[in-house]
């Protein structure tokens, strides 16, 4: 995680050290949870930029809302395949590994 | 819990989520402004028209809607594999 810039000049006030063991192993799993959520919410991100490529054609985004019948399920299948496809490649990589 | 308004685990606790919540900020808006920017100003004039600007906001709802759908199919997706490799093998990745 990083804590450079602003935000962390304020974070020098705070005294960690005296942080009770508990408090320690609470931040931890904290620290865990947020890494983990910041992981997936830029997988998002870079698949609605791959999918919004592949589904939304150049002259409809005029339209505000999703178009239901083709480009909401195109979302939803351009993320499942996306995810079969990378699980393509992992099992591959298993094989050649044995 | 301390009920202490400045606890320092509290503090790096906001302090870690208010970064966080920049971080996903900043790439939405650099992501909405790199589809939008291509698709509602293909030929950049003096200045921005109303008819690009009303493109943009179009465009920007429409982006987000895609966030949103993506992010519903990219969890529950997340959830079922979980919920598999608990009953069966490991077998988790991206």
């Amino acid at each position: 995680m990083d804590f450079s810039g602003d935000a962390g000049s304020s974070l020098g006030n705070a005294d960690l050290s005296k942080l009770s063991d508990r408090d320690k192993q609470e931040l931890q799993q904290f620290v865990i949870n947020e890494s983990q959520r910041a992981r997936i919410q830029s997988s998002i991100h870079s698949l609605t930029d791959m999918c919004f490529r592949k589904c939304i054609s150049a002259g409809t985004v005029k339209t505000g809302k999703l178009d239901a019948r083709y480009e909401e399920p195109c979302l939803r299948q351009c993320v499942d395949r996306f995810l079969d496809a990378n699980m393509v490649v992992v099992k591959e990589l298993e094989r050649l590994r044995q | 819990m301390s009920a202490y308004p400045n606890d320092p685990k509290k503090q790096l606790m906001r302090q870690v989520q208010q970064e966080a919540g920049m971080q996903n900020a900043r790439l939405l808006v650099e992501k909405l402004n790199e589809h939008c920017f291509e698709r509602c100003v293909p030929k950049p004039g003096t200045s921005l028209s109303k008819g690009e600007e009303g493109c943009y906001t179009a465009c920007m709802e429409k982006y987000m809607a895609a966030w949103n759908t993506v992010s519903k199919t990219y969890v529950a997706r997340i959830q079922q594999e979980t919920q598999q490799a608990q009953q069966g093998g490991l077998r988790n990745s991206f």
